[in-house]
């Protein structure tokens, strides 16, 4: 039997409130500790305690961080899914099931079958605690079965539980009974195991939402407003947490205040209210709450508000699978609110460029006046990615054109909040406070003065400036990220987190033999670089997690005429993060079709 | 040159004359009531000798919320949406604790779309004045009744209100609201010093001024009044016709003591001022105040409850002394060391 090293996915079915999640964060992180490339999806559902959750730990040579096509290792610990994920297991999986578990059993002959009475094993070092330390002992028996170093595995654990002295004990007697069960009692007839790799450049794991919040204090926010929503809650919390620590004079007094509001709608009104007065506000929701603040968004983006908004989308529409990713608030974004408005959406990749856009966004918002948008999302947002460090800002703050000094108001000719003197469509602003020009914003109608005016010209005007305005943004924000064949046959442009899947798409498709180049969008407005790309290339797929192509729809809408027939939509969306295989598959279909 | 001496020019404390703190024409109704607490506010800051520009005046949508451009014109204003000014206010204020936020808001701002951001405001303790200029009907949609309209009152067009009203003063003691005020809009001198007394109180002081809307909240006798204009002009419609009035005359009511105010459609309302021995820190004997007001069809007004006791926001956010707004960049943003810290810890 030949060994397979570094490269399967195990699947572990259990109900969350058990603990399991530690468990499992625990097996990911010695991995991880080991060098093996290995990612980790939390499919969890929307619920406190006893519903069915799974995680998905794969293990790739090759760096591919999408759920695999297929488990090759199963735990089964959860009676309520039992005879299901027994059912989807494709025949030489292998089973590890809790031999404890009532009137449950593994019966098919065509899969390598462990039985652990994990409950038993549990029992004898607490039986109070019993089901929490069963989920270790799978950690202990899978450690065992695929040669998982004794080392890291008790890194991990103490890294789990930092400072908790009798948790770390515990568990690693656990660690210990599940490997000495396997042992004595099971033989390995599997060809699976895990083998240390050297790391070129030393890496840790952090989820996306952290690394937002540590580039909004990066980014100096003075004002969090929120309320809480899955998948984003973690983002704000993170920023609470690092306060003292960021943001924190000797005397225990912050430069960031935190605001829980009593909705989205006041969460969104506290941002706009804290740009209006000169500060960096931001809130961080998911879509549901996006729906809610459209009316402040609109009024951000026609008063020329600075606002700062965070979206770690999870599947819509309403209140949708809340604990499931997608890629579906693209169009609502860029559009929000009625009437004709466009916004800034900046969209992250890596947890890297959570940090980066963490901070840039408070930039951007300032330079133009307007909303800006992180659009994460529950893939990206909770799950571990590898990071090899956060780049400190290379630019200082960039307030935009706020006159603070009376001498260099004094030197305008004719001050207007909204008139454009510079031909960027970028206005001159005072603050609340100073004495200078004041003005009543206000989300009606006005004239270059600040002035109320209903007159057909100014409002034309306006909003012809507006435009102008947010076109000059395409080029100074994030360009994409190309990697480019030169034989430029086809293209793919994607965005956000399908980052973690493109390689494996990329090398489905190039084993049919075609050419792929990828370009990874990262903002929008488009940057000109996304149609020259187009322009290069034969044939353009746009792959989204989402099922109507809304970066595609945008492409179509804003593309010259003769590239629209060369770009071609490939949208699927099921919830679960993006697996390799389907979107591939996907894209074959598509091109078929193109040469038809 | 004119040997008529120059006319002298009344200054406050900080030498200002009145003009520095009035604000555009209006152009509500004439005749409105909001009219009326515009010009007691502009009094009130002027009198208070608050420098203009340390104001912020804030607002929602309605006609009460149109009025901030009708005073105070050297500060800076911000009409939001509808029934949200508090939470704008909110998040100035966390970025600017100097600034004196001065809120005003109809009965639709703040008994219906808005109650809930009005609530949680009282809620924090947010340091502002909350004007809410109250008329039972919406105006700029010409003539819906709002949520505080009396069960029984009439407008000029549809059905008779038989909805409970929702008393946003009881609500607010209820709350624990620190300033709870009731007033009249022709109540010049009562409103003047509460408003300025408000102005100084340190935390969220409602202000529910009687408001009443001179065009929608005629009733079927004010009909009358210009039934001569719809008898010989069939074409006009009634909704467009806006009849023109002089305010109320203005009116104070002795504390303790009720009188009756006739309005602009003949209707009347009993005022009643309360009495010198209500103790203000008692918050059964404000709630029992209003309910024997409701009882008797009075409108009770004066300074119900009064609560300096409790921190406000600020307190509660637990910030640096000065406001967010003065901190320099390099201190917003943490050192490039503590950067590289939490990055060796991660690798750790």
């Amino acid at each position: 039997m030949e060994r397979i090293v570094n490269d399967f996915t195990i699947n572990i079915a259990t109900a969350n409130g058990t603990g399991s999640q530690s468990a499992n964060l625990i097996l990911l992180q010695s991995l991880f500790d080991m060098g093996v490339p290995v990612s980790g999806k939390n499919l969890f559902p929307s619920n406190i305690s006893g519903l069915p959750t799974w995680y998905i730990v794969r293990l790739s040579d090759q760096g591919y961080q999408a759920p695999g096509d297929r488990t090759h290792i199963q735990i089964l610990v959860n009676p309520a899914t039992w005879e299901e994920d027994l059912a989807a297991l494709e025949p030489g999986s292998v089973v590890i099931w809790n031999s404890d578990t009532k009137k449950k059993t593994v019966d098919r002959e065509d899969i390598i079958s462990y039985p652990v009475p994990m409950s038993s094993l549990a029992r004898k070092i607490n039986p109070k605690i019993a089901k929490l330390v069963t989920n270790i002992i799978y950690v202990g028996v899978l450690a065992e079965m695929l040669d998982i170093d004794q080392e890291c595995l008790e890194g991990a654990v103490a890294k789990q539980f930092k400072g908790k002295d009798t948790a770390i004990e515990l568990n690693i007697t656990a660690l210990g009974l599940g490997r000495d069960y396997c042992k004595e009692h099971l033989v390995k007839e599997d060809p699976y195991g895990a083998e240390k790799r050297t790391v070129e450049k030393p890496q840790f794991f952090i989820e996306g939402n952290e690394a937002a919040a540590l580039g909004a204090h990066y980014g100096g926010a003075q004002l969090l407003a929120w309320y809480p929503i899955t998948p984003s809650s973690s983002l704000a919390e993170n920023i609470i947490n690092y306060i003292p620590r960021l943001r924190t004079d000797e005397e225990g007094n912050a430069t960031c205040a935190v605001i829980q509001a009593e909705d989205e709608l006041a969460a969104a009104g506290m941002v706009l209210g804290a740009g209006w007065a000169g500060g960096r506000g931001m809130t961080a929701t998911s879509g549901p709450g996006i729906s809610l603040m459209q009316e402040f968004i609109g009024l951000a983006y026609f008063a020329e508000i600075p606002s700062v908004f965070w979206d770690v989308t999870r599947v819509g529409p309403s209140t949708g699978l809340p604990t499931r990713t997608q890629q579906s608030d693209i169009a609502m974004l860029y559009e929000g609110s009625h009437g004709d408005t466009q916004h800034i959406v900046l969209m992250p990749g890596t947890v890297e460029e959570c940090f980066e856009f963490g901070w840039r966004a408070f930039d951007y918002t300032e330079r133009f006046q307007t909303p800006v948008f992180g659009m994460s999302d529950l893939d990206l947002g909770m799950n571990r990615w590898a990071c090899e460090g956060f780049t400190y800002p290379d630019i200082p703050m960039d307030r935009g054109k706020v006159v603070r000094e009376k001498d260099v108001f004094e030197a305008f000719e004719t001050f207007g909040r909204y008139l454009d003197v510079d031909g960027d469509g970028i206005p001159y602003r005072t603050l609340p406070g100073s004495g200078m020009a004041p003005i009543l914003y206000r989300g009606t109608g006005h004239n270059p003065m600040g002035v109320y005016s209903e007159k057909p010209e100014d409002y034309f005007n306006l909003m012809a400036r507006l435009k102008v305005k947010i076109d000059n943004a395409r080029d100074q924000l994030p360009a994409p990220i190309l990697r480019e064949e030169e034989e430029c046959e086809v293209g793919i442009i994607f965005l956000g987190s399908m980052e973690n899947s493109i390689q494996e798409i990329d090398d489905i498709l190039e084993d049919t033999g075609m050419k792929v180049s990828q370009c990874r969008v990262r903002a929008l407005p488009l940057h000109s670089e996304v149609e020259e790309f187009i322009r290069r290339h034969e044939v353009v797929i746009v792959l989204e997690i989402n099922r109507d192509g809304q970066l595609y729809g945008i492409l179509r809408r804003e593309l010259p005429n003769d590239l629209v027939t060369k770009v071609h939509s490939v949208a699927y969306s099921d919830g679960m993060p993006p697996r390799a295989r389907i979107y591939a598959e996907r894209i074959l279909a598509a091109l078929e079709e193109v040469k038809q | 040159m004119s040997d008529k001496p120059a006319r002298a020019i009344k200054l406050n404390v900080l030498n200002e004359p009145k003009d520095s703190y009035t604000g555009g024409p209006s152009s509500l109704c004439p005749g409105c009531g909001h009219d009326q607490i515009s010009s007691v506010i502009i009094n009130a800051a002027w009198e208070n000798g608050i420098e203009p520009h340390r104001i912020a005046k804030m607002s929602g949508i309605g006609c009460s919320s149109k009025t901030p451009a009708y005073y105070l014109g050297q500060s800076h204003g911000f009409n939001t949406v509808h029934g949200r000014m508090p939470s704008v206010t909110t998040g100035a204020y966390a970025i600017n604790k100097d600034l004196l936020y001065l809120g005003v808001s109809g009965d639709g701002d703040s008994a219906s779309i808005g109650i809930g951001q009005l609530i949680h405001a009282i809620r924090r303790n947010m340091d502002m004045v909350y004007v809410l200029e109250n008329n039972g009907v919406y105006g700029l949609t010409k003539g819906q009744y709002s949520a505080t309209a009396d069960v029984g009152s009439k407008k000029k067009k549809g059905a008779i209100n038989e909805t409970q009203p929702i008393d946003l003063c009881a609500m607010a003691i209820n709350l624990g609201c620190t300033f709870v005020a009731r007033s009249f809009s022709g109540s010049k001198k009562q409103l003047t010093s509460l408003i300025k007394a408000a102005m100084s109180h340190k935390g969220f002081a409602l202000i529910d001024v009687i408001s009443p809307c001179v065009t929608f909240n005629n009733n079927d006798e004010s009909m009358r009044s210009y039934g001569y204009v719809k008898e010989n002009e069939i074409t006009l419609h009634m909704a467009d016709y806006i009849p023109h009035f002089n305010p109320v005359a203005e009116i104070e009511v002795p504390e303790g003591h009720f009188r009756d105010i006739t309005l602009h459609d003949g209707s009347t309302i009993r005022l009643e001022t309360i009495s010198e021995e209500h103790d203000p820190a008692d918050a059964m004997a404000a709630l029992t105040a209003l309910h024997e007001a409701e009882t008797t069809k009075k409108h009770v007004t004066g300074l119900l409850y009064f609560d300096p006791s409790k921190p406000s926001l600020a307190e509660d956010l637990g910030l640096v002394d000065q406001a967010l707004i003065d901190v320099p960049d390099e201190e917003l943003r943490p050192s490039k060391a503590s950067l590289d810290a939490l990055n060796a810890e991660f690798l750790a």
